[in-house]
């Protein structure tokens, strides 16, 4: 430590802080020597300790306000500039807070250069609002999705209802033996329809408890562990179909992602189950997954029917022309979607080339430990 | 030399920062990261007959987490009401947050910038709305950040604003 510089003020830099007192002129006087992160903001605090308030800083000019009043008032009131930005010459931010106060009668400044406290909470503001953004999206996707459900229903139903009613009034009339065969099998397609809109408000239902009735929105999912998991519901059912699951390679990492493991478990089940369907019996499933920077990629190719990649566009939304031909499975994707792009994730599928069809995962690694 | 002080104001993630990093540095980032506090940028803005330096503040969403300091809008001439046009909420939130700015500031000329004007297919907020807040003289510029559209003008705009008489 320099002789010039008391052990008080040392303390003060070393905790980030610089001390200004307003002189009889107003100026504020900066005490001891001009830490580095202060000169790299404002050079001239160098050679001239006087604090240029005016030109360095519209942020502290308009904090200077309050702190006038403040050290009008002195006593223990305490004035408090709230975080804010600065950059140095070379570009570099640096993050403060001011505070005024009045200390042995002088009016004094307290500049802080904010460190890791303030960087832990920035991290848990950030993580907060993207909890509420998630939040607020899975929202309205809820709304969009039980209007569309209504609307499909009702006007299925409503087609139904005068189907039936039809129905019943030419049974009423002498048929021949053709007629009635031809009233018999228009009865069991309205019977099917009857069973598809019952089914897809059974598979609504339990993808809304699925997905968000017990899982919260944030979270952190190990993969192999989720994985493993997800797998021990799946594989009897591949087992029942006589078909190949490969998991090998999805099981060389262990990442941990930024979703919560319900989640995460119920687009490994529902990507499963997906591939379960597409697949012929004696067929492959192979599930991979490869490390990125900052993302897991996970592969479910399967050897079912190829895909045209029109078609794999349109898989993932709601109520396209899949819907009629498999509504469960179609939901199923649909669900996937939202969740994996509320996660900052991403979902698609693609033809392979040598045949059948490959849908893929990309999920954001978590920084935070599970 | 012109100054004028304007402020972006509007809940959080709705683009804010975003808005200023392509008016000031043309550039634009996907990844959503927080602001905490506030963050000053300067811009000179041509207009007709003269030039006007835009000092910018950038200042944090207003939430449930961080309300805003009215302090800091102390000598605003002019501010950006941001709302994001993929959640209909974020109007609502702006509508709210600019009836308390009135009581601080009392009417101070802005523009209502409806931000991520490229997500089209996400797009919540429908024309009868925006009309009917036209109807109340707001003036509303659909933006998107990311793809710059509509970003100049809004600012341009509101400079030109705070240039006016009351």
């Amino acid at each position: 430590m320099p002789d010039d510089v008391s052990p008080a003020q040392a303390v003060l830099e070393a905790l980030g802080f610089a001390l200004f007192v307003r002189d009889e002129t107003g100026e504020l006087q900066l005490l001891g020597e001009a830490p580095a992160w202060l000169v790299q903001l404002w050079p001239k605090l160098k050679e001239n300790r006087t604090l240029p308030v005016a030109e360095a800083s519209p942020f502290l000019e308009n904090f200077l306000i309050d702190a006038e009043e403040t050290w009008k008032k002195g006593g223990n009131e305490r004035a408090e500039s709230g975080p804010w930005i600065e950059e140095g010459e070379n570009g570099e931010a640096v993050e403060l807070q001011a505070a005024a106060l009045t200390a042995g009668g002088r009016s004094v400044l307290l500049l802080e250069r904010l460190g890791e406290s303030f960087a832990a909470k920035k991290a848990v503001l950030q993580r907060a609002r993207e909890t509420v953004i998630a939040h607020q999206r899975l929202n309205s996707e809820i709304q969009k999705k039980e209007i569309l459900l209504h609307c499909v229903a009702d006007e299925m139903s409503a087609a139904l209802a005068n189907v039936i009613t039809s129905l019943r009034l030419i049974e009423l009339e002498e048929n021949g033996e053709r007629t009635r065969r031809l009233l018999g099998l228009a009865s069991r397609a309205t019977e099917e329809q009857k069973s598809l809109i019952h089914r897809i408000l059974d598979v609504f239902e339990d993808e809304l408890r699925g997905v968000f009735g017990t899982a919260s929105t944030d979270g952190v999912a190990n993969w192999e562990a989720t994985f493993r998991h997800a797998l021990e519901a799946s594989a009897p059912l591949f087992e029942e179909k006589r078909m190949r699951l490969e998991t090998s390679d999805a099981m060389a990492t262990n990442a941990l992602l930024s979703l919560d493991p319900l989640h995460l478990e119920r687009i490994i089940g529902n990507l499963l189950q997906n591939a379960l369907e597409r697949g012929a019996p004696g067929s492959s499933v192979v599930v991979r997954a490869k490390d990125e920077a900052e993302a897991l990629f996970i592969s479910f190719d399967d050897q079912g029917p190829t895909l045209s990649a029109e078609s794999c566009e349109d898989l993932f939304a709601c109520f396209t022309p899949a819907i009629l031909s498999a509504p469960a499975s179609a939901l199923r994707l649909h669900f996937c979607r939202i969740v994996v792009e509320n996660s900052g994730g991403e979902i698609g599928c693609q033809p392979v080339p040598q045949g059948g069809n490959r849908f893929w995962i990309r999920l954001t690694k978590s920084s935070s430990p599970a | 030399m012109i100054q004028k002080k304007v402020c972006l104001l509007g809940t959080s993630g709705v683009g804010k920062t975003s808005l200023v990093a392509r008016f000031v540095h043309s550039a634009f980032s996907d990844k959503y990261l927080t602001t905490v506090g506030v963050k000053i940028d300067k811009k000179l803005v041509p207009l007709d007959d003269t030039n006007v330096t835009l000092v910018i503040w950038d200042l944090a969403g207003d939430d449930d987490f961080q309300r805003l300091q009215t302090s800091y809008l102390r000598g605003t001439s002019g501010y950006l009401l941001v709302a994001d046009g993929t959640r209909r909420i974020t109007l609502d939130q702006a509508l709210d947050l600019q009836s308390r700015v009135v009581e601080v500031l009392g009417n101070v000329p802005f523009i209502l910038a409806l931000n991520k004007a490229d997500l089209t297919e996400q797009w919540e907020i429908d024309e009868a709305r925006i009309q009917s807040l036209v109807a109340e003289n707001f003036s509303i510029i659909k933006t998107s950040a990311k793809e710059g559209a509509g970003v100049e003008e809004a600012f341009a705009q509101l400079a030109r604003r705070t240039m006016q008489p009351a």
